[in-house]
């Protein structure tokens, strides 16, 4: 299982690295979505992928066997990661769709004036 | 519970901000809000000052498993420095930022970066740090594309692209580093790789890709490209606040994670870190003299200045980490007044281009003098705190064997001369070109908080250079006291 979803997040990685080379700006933001998005699931497989109950401790019981329940710290990770994401996400779209008002291109080569002289 | 204190008032005042409607409130009250925060950091400062570390437990859940904020003499510095270049920049973008963008909530998005700040150099654990570095970052972004000229939104689009990669770099480096682990408290973390040390060579992928992450964040080699792209689009105000606090955050991350983790194996770091400082600090200044716009100048110097306290903290002795410590804060108060005399003279004539610039010492003796004396400090010349630092730098250098390096670092000084005396002749000091048309208004704008703002900072500047020796020594103990981790690591966990 972990094999198939490193596997998988590699796949995500190309695809969002092929993304962001491209020219046009919709697509290198794509690229940063999906990128984003492979980055959590690199905290997901680092806690381990396993079948095993939620981190509750039963009622009456002190404590539990760490064995029994899965590390519940990477999926709060994974959480705040995606609300940060979707954040940015949000105002990376509208800040987009502000140049392209102003400029009315998606053209990553017409975004060179500011490092001419 | 002070420390929690320099995350909430930020935070106050952005509720505050977004409640009230009037203007003049708004503005007056951001500067108070400033102001407290920096009476806050000099406390934070008197305290550590004492005792040499404070931490707060968030929730009162014990250190491995809660969310830590741990202040030692390093992070009570950054804070105190970071307080005073905040609320400088707020009084000087009362006069200088203009109407809308003020009613619009600049100042909201300010004190956004401000707790961000605040937060990196408190946090405790890494992806506490991840959460603080994105806080300061979205109000980056949104003070960056604020107002949205074309040249802005340009700017901003490269800026949040390449910003947000380098924080993709260190959390994938978070979640490597959890997974073999099992802990992102940084005193924790440090003591269990301390324990283990065959899990070093495993946990090298995730250390590159966070010290990538940061070396993005802090605009070093080979990474530098957003900043100069972006830092001269925005109102100069927010030019200055970024060049003063944003860059250091990232320094100052990696000196941290340096100090904590990547000591553990220096024959693989030191040589790296040494020749990312090198090459910034070259590449930098090369790249400045060829520019010919007052703020693109400035930018690429922010990267070459980096590079003299990376390679302060390759050298890795108690000398060597003083020198970055204290350049860190000359360059974070030098740059940001450089920087606030750059929007006065845009203010005067709409333009920085050095070509068409001229006379503006004929026009107001006083900043052009507030000019001489932040450009000559960053150029390294006494009695400034520039000289102070670019010294002991290169005497750290000297005694820990690495001669060639601190002969790159004069070399590389001159260089930074050359280029500040091109600004101070092009701008301050040649007569107006006969072709370009006079300026229409001939009536001088208020400027009179601009100029106290900048005089504030012109005052530290002389007095961090005048009165050196007390803040050599804190700085030295600032770095004596990273370099013992276990310290570090003791406090925080008992």
């Amino acid at each position: 299982m972990e094999l198939i979803f490193a596997i998988f997040i590699g796949l995500l990685y190309a695809c969002g690295v092929f993304l962001l080379l491209r020219r046009s700006i919709v697509k290198v933001i794509l690229g940063v979505f999906v990128l984003s998005n492979a980055t959590n699931l690199i905290i997901f497989l680092a806690g381990g992928i396993k079948r095993s109950g939620s981190a509750f401790i039963p009622e009456g019981a002190e404590t539990i066997d760490p064995a029994v329940i899965s590390d519940p710290l990477p999926q709060a990770l994974i959480l705040t990661a995606i609300v940060i994401g979707l954040g940015i996400a949000a105002y990376i779209l509208a800040l987009k769709y502000r140049y392209f008002e102003e400029t009315g291109t998606h053209d990553l080569d017409q975004l060179s004036k500011t490092d001419r002289k | 519970m002070i420390l929690p204190a320099l995350l909430l008032i930020p935070f106050l005042y952005i509720i505050l901000a977004i409640l009230i409607k009037s203007k003049k409130v708004k503005t007056w009250l951001s500067f108070a809000f400033s102001l407290i925060n920096l009476g806050f950091a000099i406390w934070v400062m008197a305290q550590v000052f004492e005792v040499g570390m404070i931490k707060t437990q968030m929730g009162s859940w014990p250190a491995p498993f809660g969310i830590t904020l741990v202040a030692d003499r390093f992070s009570a510095f950054m804070l105190l420095v970071s307080a005073l270049v905040f609320a400088v920049v707020t009084l000087y973008s009362i006069q200088s930022v203009d109407t809308a963008r003020i009613k619009n909530g600049y100042f909201l998005f300010a004190h956004g970066i401000l707790m961000g700040v605040n937060g990196s150099f408190l946090a405790g654990d890494l992806f506490n740090l991840y959460v603080w570095f994105e806080v300061m970052l979205m109000g980056s972004f949104i003070l960056i594309s604020f107002g949205g000229e074309r040249a802005q939104l340009e700017g901003a689009i490269k800026y949040l692209i390449l910003n947000l990669i380098s924080s993709f770099f260190f959390v994938a480096g978070i979640g490597i580093l959890y997974g073999k682990m099992g802990t992102l408290n940084m005193a924790d973390l440090s003591q269990k790789i301390a324990q283990s040390g065959d899990v070093l060579s495993q946990l090298s992928p995730a250390m590159v890709l966070i010290v990538v992450g940061f070396a993005i964040k802090g605009a070093l080699f080979p990474f530098f490209f957003w900043l100069p792209a972006s830092y001269h689009t925005p109102p100069p105000a927010v030019t200055a606040l970024f060049a003063g606090l944003l860059t250091k955050v990232g320094i100052y991350s990696l000196i941290r994670i340096y100090t904590l983790f990547l000591y553990h194996s220096t024959s693989f770091w030191n040589p790296v870190v040494l020749w990312i400082g090198i090459l910034s600090m070259v590449i930098g200044v090369f790249s400045a003299s060829s520019q010919y716009d007052f703020r693109k100048i400035l930018s690429f110097h922010i990267i070459s200045q980096l590079g003299y306290v990376v390679i302060g903290l390759a050298f890795y002795t108690v000398a060597g980490l003083a020198a970055a410590i204290f350049f860190l804060g000359h360059n974070m108060i030098s740059k940001t007044n450089a920087f606030l005399v750059a929007g006065w003279v845009h203010r005067e004539r709409q333009t920085l281009n050095l070509k068409v610039l001229g006379d503006m010492f004929k026009k107001n003796t006083l900043w052009g003098v507030l000019f001489f004396i932040s450009a000559f400090s960053l150029a390294g010349l006494p009695p400034l705190s520039g000289f102070i630092g670019k010294y002991l730098v290169i005497k750290a250098g000297i005694e820990s064997g690495h001669v060639s390096v601190a002969l790159v670092a004069l070399f590389v000084g001159f260089f930074t001369l050359f280029s500040m005396v091109k600004i101070w002749i092009e701008v301050f000091w040649k007569n107006t070109p006969p072709e370009v048309e006079a300026p229409v208004n001939t009536k001088p704008l208020p400027h009179g908080l601009m100029i106290s703002a900048s005089v504030i900072l012109a005052l530290a500047i002389v007095g961090m250079g005048v009165f050196a020796g007390p803040v050599v020594n804190y700085c030295e103990m600032a770095a004596s006291d990273l370099l013992n981790t276990e310290l570090y690591i003791n406090f925080v966990l008992k």
